[in-house]
């Protein structure tokens, strides 16, 4: 901000009118800043950090929320509506979902009449499982004249119906209508009126009155709906139009689109793309920004006010405009208010029209706003105050742009200010719902409904008035709505039915349990847990946050720089590194070795773009490049170990330690700084241990197991590392974590504490790469003697939980044969994970949807699909406050919530609110992707990663009484907003019984169960051979009867 | 001597035929309505990709063997009438036998590529149906012996091309630089076409009448200087084009908008560099004039320059790669005009296959930038940009220069584009008036756009 506010003071002084600009200033700051919170959020993509889409939106109920967000981003708040019906065709939605959902909405009301002896449930329900085409009048006069609209009626009518309405229009015709004919009801022609009449005369004029008996069925289903289409007509003709709820037009440029005009931010984004690129840029380019340092606004006016720039016709004058901010050292806010008063917009205006300026090139606008917030995140971040800096620019580019588009393609030469006022002028007022296109829905609705014309035709003027306003208000958001909670519900009513009845089962706690194991919670080790649990029943699992509570800078022995590990939300405050063992000469050749090879990969990579030593590479070595062409691409499994076979060889991985013990006192990340004192490690020890419950029982091996994911080719890899440690590897903390509770004196302590560990145990680290499914283990070489021996049968196990884990997981990849092997599905998934063209090497948190926190007795031998996170805790360890539970819950409920909104969101609308298909992606900046040669920069989660999910709202279930997690929420601001406004929905398990109980606005309610019953199957294999989609939960009885 | 004939006339047609059944039977069926199904796409590209591939390396084994340097295939006339006749015809020798090859092989590696990359996306049948046409167009340039078979590969190769940029026709941007590239292409084409004419008027369109009968790269241009002339400025022209020489390279970066290996193939190894192809399969006649030969140093080396500079400022990987590739086409055009034409061959086939690689690489490169920084224990060191003495004004200027990308487009805009465009309205505006007048009406009437009323719909 410093050189922007000096800028701004001299010019305070100077100006006669000193206090009301500087008053001005300050509300355009003000302003930004508002509508900067509407912003991506998303930081630098080496670093992916799920996170709720619509944070920002998170004070407001959910629906309100994304249908709110939908109107302001232009994005989709739900699936489209043909999703959902073609859901509803397959079954995944039901009927009586649909309708216990309705029921829900609308209480008393549903039962309420609509027309007749419809009900307001009937009409919706009609509305909701057959398609009401809308259009303007152009698309429905080709519809009408093109299809068979109105000659058969539409095949979804139940044929009752069909029946009955051809059948009750020639009753009334032959009755009332024909020529000569008596009309039976006096009081229905004295409402209708004579003009209603005569058309009717006239239709049955056109199709032969004198042949009127000789009608054909064709002839008589013509008529009928002609007749219907009549009616509807006259009945909708005279009512009140409803107010324009489409979005508004705000900026100038939307004005002019909206009138004909080509799309201004075309020519404002050729500039600005490139120059926030560049600006932004954190080394991809090989000449920097000249002037960057002095800031956004300043470094642009600078560079394109110099003369001889090109010759494009709409920036003619530009560069004189700069010249002058820069003379007359008119500073960003003072050019925003200038560039505000020249578009004619008034400080009413303000708050809507910067933000829709701001939104215009939001993925760029987002990531100046996030490196001037966390300038920790970048290696060149941005100054302060950029976002400001860059509304002025984008405001002056709007205005050359807007005014040459007007005046070339509007013949529009006049003032900015007036622009707006002349379109809306000089254009007809926008659409409001057309007679043709309201008459068309109750003629859509009508033969599916049973309404006859006749039936209509008695409708009163202010019952029509009703019915289209029932009709109107059941819109199309509405009932996306809808079937999203009816989509919903069937997965949770599926849900707590498992988890009742697979809890109605006697089943025991192992003995003596071989082997404990503590994973992350993520729901990607759901299944290698089940597997490992079938594979020997005398394991027992954990789950507890990937970060094991050991928050640290890490940096590996051959990494450059130290990264946090640890879920976003903490700051470490601790610095550990990795540290090669052996004499110091062979340290240092090592290092030599990489920096020698790192220096000349980088000439490579620099040179190979200039012009002699490219010329070198390309033209020398350039036909070499077909052998890793051809084998990366083409044997992507041999290629990877090949490489990994050249590296050992050439850089042969040392043996390591963790360096992490401290002695200075304060921590740093210097030499002798470097770790934790024994109290912070005993601290950390403690938290986990209490946390899962694991304390007492103990087995001989403990086994810690972090996870992390390897992928070729992909910019998105980091969202599919583990979360709980920032989008980074977690295997350092599950490493670090054994090596804390193997030290001696932590165990000492830890006694003295309550906490007492038999010196027989041993705990071993590991990391779990969830692409390939293999895991490294960390420091074998110092197990002790016995152990080493019972470890190499725990390895052993684990292998082969690793190659069932990687079947389960091939079921989901269309390249791979439902028949695999587990064997095969391991090398299956090993390919995967090296092939540069593979663009779904894992699929990520994809399908995510549960949140279960309680002892995993409660779930173990429930077949969940890869859908949980499962986060340890034993309710019978927790004191009455349940402190425990709400740090648990704290930790893991927003970092869940977040990952399966992210979901949620890219989901529903992967153009919008996700960055679409991965196919095109163009990294940038290294900070993130375009669409292509120049585009926005894209986040959320690409099109390849949210293929599969189903976008439901996480359900949490927490193994505990009611009213203490209510407790709970009440005192956690974080969880009260997103458990009361239904961002997640709450259940508890009871710890006792296998009742449950769901929270709904604000109380808990007993959950009563629609199943008694589970399927059972003798293996996980067994219950997912030959399935791609989802499945159903189900119990696995091989672990039962081991248990 | 007469088993190279025998190995020719067997194995030969192959090298063509191979692409020719992957487009029909990719191709017709989609047409019908009944698309292949990915697994069927993946095993049909392999088998003709791999046939091909065969089918070129034994000619060119047989070729060594025999130490023949130039063998014909004849297919015919196309067209015959008196006087004049197009004519089909292929030929195998040093030049057309390596770019085959090359073709074959980056296809193939690019369609083994693309058909696990492009799994499940909506367009893929549409992908391949192009990357067939392409390849279809690639093989019959490369070995094409008239200027007709050449111009058909060039087309294809053209309108495949065009179609790839626009794969993502959703959205606007892809089409619009779709539309730009169509248009430089359409130029470079209209300039080939021309040549051809000239080239028949002259002498039929057969390469060895323009060349000589001596094998590639020698050859003896029979052809006055005035004729030759005109035709190498022609092919000059249509190589620019198509190889985004000046001042047409503001196609180049614009062209990666479809998917990763269509960029790959099209824009870093092969189409950018069929410009350059063209001018080695002419460079006999360049070689007779030295004033052309002299033209195309200047005019590559111009190229390569700008490139670099340009690419010194790009901040997305796939524009700073393309301008890279840009760098080393202007260098092999400088090559052919110095008269190297095997430097220019080699050079060619490496750059081919280098940036083919760095382009499928590209998504890795956060990864790789992180293993460089690893390997170094440092950040990786930023350079200060070019011409560090220079003053800071000067460099400011260039910077911005480079960064709006030469002007290159701009100027094509105000100097071709709009001069153009002004000039077709003022001929519609004459037409106009014209038939206005003679139809007796004043102006001419605008249809009405009124909305359709109720009565019209019943």
């Amino acid at each position: 901000m410093a050189p922007a506010q000096s800028r701004q003071k001299v010019e305070g002084i100077a100006s006669p009118r000193e206090s009301s600009r500087e008053a001005i200033w300050k509300e355009l700051a003000h302003v930004i800043e508002h509508a900067a919170h509407q912003l991506p959020a998303q930081g630098p993509i080496p670093v992916f950090i799920h996170h709720n889409t619509l944070h920002a939106f998170e004070d407001l109920p959910f629906t309100e929320a994304v249908e709110q967000a939908s109107r302001l981003y232009g994005c989709e708040p739900y699936w489209t509506e043909e999703r959902y019906r073609s859901e509803l065709l397959r079954g995944r939605i039901r009927l009586a979902d649909l309708e216990a959902v309705i029921f829900e909405d609308l209480g008393e009301r549903a039962n309420e009449k609509v027309v007749d002896r419809c009900s307001r449930l009937d009409l919706r329900l009609a509305m909701l499982q057959h398609p009401l085409r809308l259009g303007t009048p152009e698309e429905l006069s080709w519809y009408v004249m093109e299809t068979d609209a109105l000659r058969e009626i539409r095949e979804e009518a139940p044929d009752a119906h069909r029946n009955r309405l051809i059948a009750e229009t020639r009753r009334w015709v032959m009755r009332d209508l024909r020529p000569g004919a008596s009309p039976s009801r006096k009081g229905a022609e004295g409402e209708d009126g004579p003009a209603w009449r005569t058309k009717m005369t006239d239709l049955i004029e056109r199709f032969g009155s004198s042949t009127i008996e000789e009608w054909s069925e064709e002839t008589w289903e013509a008529f009928t709906l002609q007749a219907l289409w009549q009616v509807c007509l006259d009945g909708v003709g005279d009512l009140p139009a409803t107010p324009d709820d489409s979005t508004p037009l705000i900026r100038h440029r939307d004005w002019l689109r909206w009138a004909g005009a080509p799309d201004a931010d075309v020519l404002v984004h050729s500039v600005l793309i490139p120059f926030c690129a560049a600006f932004l840029d954190q080394g991809l380019s090989s000449w920097p920004l000249p002037n960057r340092e002095e800031g956004f606004y300043a470094s642009f006016c600078k560079l394109y006010a110099q003369p001889l720039g090109p010759p494009v016709s709409w920036r003619r004058g530009l560069a004189e405009e700069l010249r002058r901010h820069m003379e007359e050292r008119v500073g960003p806010l003072e050019s925003i208010r200038q560039s505000l008063e020249d578009l004619g917009v008034e400080p009413a205006e303000w708050d809507e029209y910067l933000s829709a300026t701001l939104l215009a090139l939001r993925g760029w606008a987002g990531m100046l706003w996030f490196l001037e917030n966390r300038p920790d995140r970048a290696v060149h971040p941005v100054p302060p105050g950029s976002l400001k800096e860059y509304v002025a620019v984008r405001f002056i580019l709007d205005r050359w742009a807007v005014r040459w588009v007007a005046r070339e393609h509007h013949g529009y030469g006049g003032p900015l200010a007036g622009l707006r006022d002349q379109l809306r002028a000089t254009n007809p007022s926008r659409s409001v719902p057309s007679i043709a296109s309201r008459a068309f829905q109750v003629f859509q609705l009508a033969p599916i409904l049973g309404w006859t014309p006749e039936q209509l035709s008695r409708l009163s003027r202010r019952e029509w008035h009703n019915l289209v306003g029932e009709i109107e208000a059941f819109h199309g958001v509405e009932r996306r709505r809808l079937f999203h909670l009816a989509y919903e519900r069937r997965f949770y009513t599926q849900v707590l039915d498992a988890i009742t009845c697979h809890n109605r089962r006697e089943r025991s706690r192992p003995s003596l349990p071989r082997c404990q194991a503590l994973f992350c919670i993520d729901e990607r080790e759901e299944s290698l847990r089940r597997h490992v649990e079938e594979v020997a029943s005398d394991v027992q699992t954990f789950g507890i946050a990937g970060f094991f509570f050991v928050p640290m800078y890490y940096r590996g022995w051959s990494d450059a720089h130290f990264v946090p590990l640890c879920p976003i939300v903490l700051k470490p405050k601790n610095w550990v590194v990795e540290q090669l063992q052996g004499d110091e000469q062979t340290q240092t050749r090592l290092q030599r070795k990489r920096q020698v090879w790192g220096r000349v990969t980088h000439q490579i990579h620099v040179g190979s773009r200039t012009f002699a030593l490219g010329a070198i590479v390309s033209g020398l070595l350039g036909v070499s490049a077909v052998v890793p062409l051809i084998f990366q691409t083409l044997f992507p499994r041999w290629a990877g170990s090949i490489r990994g076979l050249l590296g050992r060889w050439f850089l042969r991985p040392p043996a390591t330690r963790l360096q992490l013990e401290r002695r200075a006192p304060s921590a740093g990340p210097h030499e002798g700084h470097i770790g934790f004192d024994v109290d912070e490690m005993t601290e950390m020890a403690e938290r986990v241990l209490r946390d899962t419950g694991l304390t007492a029982g103990w087995a001989r091996i403990v086994v810690i197991l972090g996870h992390g994911s390897t992928s070729a080719n992909n910019p998105h890899k980091s969202a599919y590392d583990c979360g709980a440690c920032g989008g980074a590897e977690g295997g350092p903390n599950a490493r670090a974590l054994a090596q804390i509770l193997n030290d001696p004196r932590v165990r000492e302590r830890l006694a003295g504490r309550g906490l007492p560990i038999p010196p027989t145990t041993w705990f071993v680290g590991g990391m779990h790469n969830t692409a390939s499914d293999t895991i490294t283990w960390f420091d074998e070489e110092h197990l002790p003697s016995p152990i080493a021996t019972e470890f190499e049968e725990i390895r052993q196990l684990f292998e082969q939980a690793l190659a069932r884990n990687a079947q389960e997981r091939c079921r989901r990849f269309e390249t791979a044969s439902l028949t695999i092997t587990p064997e095969e599905a391991r090398k299956h998934v090993e390919s995967r994970a090296e092939d540069l063209a593979q663009v779904r090497t894992e699929l990520g948190h994809a399908t995510n949807a549960i949140l279960i926190v309680g002892r995993r007795e409660r779930t173990r031998g429930l077949f969940l699909d890869r859908r949980a996170f499962l986060n340890s805790y034993d309710p019978t360890q927790d004191d009455a406050e349940g402190t425990i539970l709400s740090r648990i819950l704290q930790a893991a409920l927003p970092v869940c919530a977040g990952i399966n909104l992210e979901y949620y969101f890219s989901c529903v609308d992967n153009v919008g609110y996700g960055c679409g298909s991965k196919l095109p992606h163009n990294i940038t900046s290294l900070l993130g992707v375009m669409d292509g040669a120049a585009s926005d920069l894209r986040t959320g989660l690409p099109w390849q990663m949210i293929e599969i999910h189903e976008p439901v709202r996480l359900l949490c279930l927490v193994e505990t009484e009611p009213a203490k997690l209510l407790r709970i929420i009440d005192r956690q601001p974080v969880l009260a907003r997103l458990v009361r406004h239904g961002w997640v929905q709450l259940a508890t398990l009871d710890p006792r019984s296998p009742a449950l109980s769901i929270y709904r606005n604000g109380e808990f309610r007993p959950y009563i169960p629609t199943k008694d019953q589970l399927p059972t199957a003798p293996s996980s294999a067994a219950w997912y051979r030959g399935w791609r989609d989802h499945l159903e939960f189900a119990t696995i009885a091989a672990d039962l009867s081991g248990g | 001597m007469s088993e190279t004939k025998i190995v020719l006339s067997t194995i030969g047609p192959l090298v063509i035929l191979a692409p020719i059944v992957f487009v029909s039977s990719l191709g017709i069926p989609s047409l019908l309505g009944r698309k292949l199904g990915e697994r069927a796409t993946g095993r049909l590209s392999f088998v003709t990709v791999t046939t091909g591939l065969i089918a070129a390396v034994t000619v060119l084994v047989g070729m060594l063997l025999d130490g023949t340097r130039h063998g014909v295939m004849e297919f015919g006339e196309w067209v015959a009438i008196p006087g004049y006749h197009f004519h089909l015809q292929i030929v195998f020798d040093r030049l057309s036998i390596p770019f085959a090859i090359l073709t074959y092989l980056l296809c193939g590696v690019i369609s083994a590529f693309a058909f696990r990359y492009l799994h499940r996306e909506p367009g893929f049948n549409r992908f391949f149906v192009f990357f067939a046409i392409f390849m279809l167009g690639m093989v019959s340039a490369s070995l094409a012996g008239t200027i007709e078979t050449l111009f058909v590969g060039w087309e294809l190769v053209g309108l495949s091309s065009v179609m790839l940029v626009a794969f993502f026709q959703e959205r606007p941007a892809p089409v619009r630089n779709a539309l730009r590239l169509w248009v430089v292409y359409r130029w470079s084409d209209a300039a080939l076409l021309l040549a051809a004419i000239v080239l028949h008027h002259r002498s039929g369109g057969e390469f060895h009448a323009l060349l000589g009968d001596r094998p590639w790269p020698e050859g003896h241009p029979s052809v006055s200087a005035a004729w030759g002339g005109s035709v190498a400025l022609l092919l000059i022209i249509a190589a620019a084009g198509k190889s985004a020489l000046l001042p047409f390279s503001g196609w180049l970066p614009r062209a990666m908008e479809g998917p990763t290996p269509s960029s790959a193939i099209f824009y870093g190894a092969l189409s950018v560099h069929l410009g350059a192809f063209l001018l080695l399969r002419v460079s006999p006649l360049l070689d007779s004039l030295p004033v052309f030969a002299a033209l195309l140093v200047v005019w590559g080396l111009a190229t390569a320059i700008h490139a670099a500079l340009m690419a010194r400022v790009q901040t997305d990987v796939k524009s700073a790669l393309s301008f890279a590739s840009l760098v080393q086409v202007g260098l092999i055009v400088a090559e052919i005009g110095l008269g190297f034409p095997y430097l220019a061959l080699v050079h060619l086939l490496g750059n081919a296959c280098f940036r083919t690689l760095q382009f499928l690489r590209a998504p890795s490169l956060l990864q790789d930038f992180r293993r460089l920084e690893n390997a170094m224990g440092e950040r990786l060191p930023r350079p200060d940009g070019p011409f560090p003495q220079a003053s800071f004004g000067f460099r400011l200027w260039l910077y911005r220069w480079a960064l709006e990308r030469g002007y290159l487009d701009a100027l094509l805009q105000t100097l071709i584009v709009e001069p153009f465009l002004a000039g077709v309205r003022t001929f519609d505006s004459w037409e106009r008036r014209w038939t206005a007048f003679l139809s007796g009406r004043t102006a001419p009437t605008q249809p009405t756009t009124a909305a359709p009323e109720i009565e019209d719909i019943v």
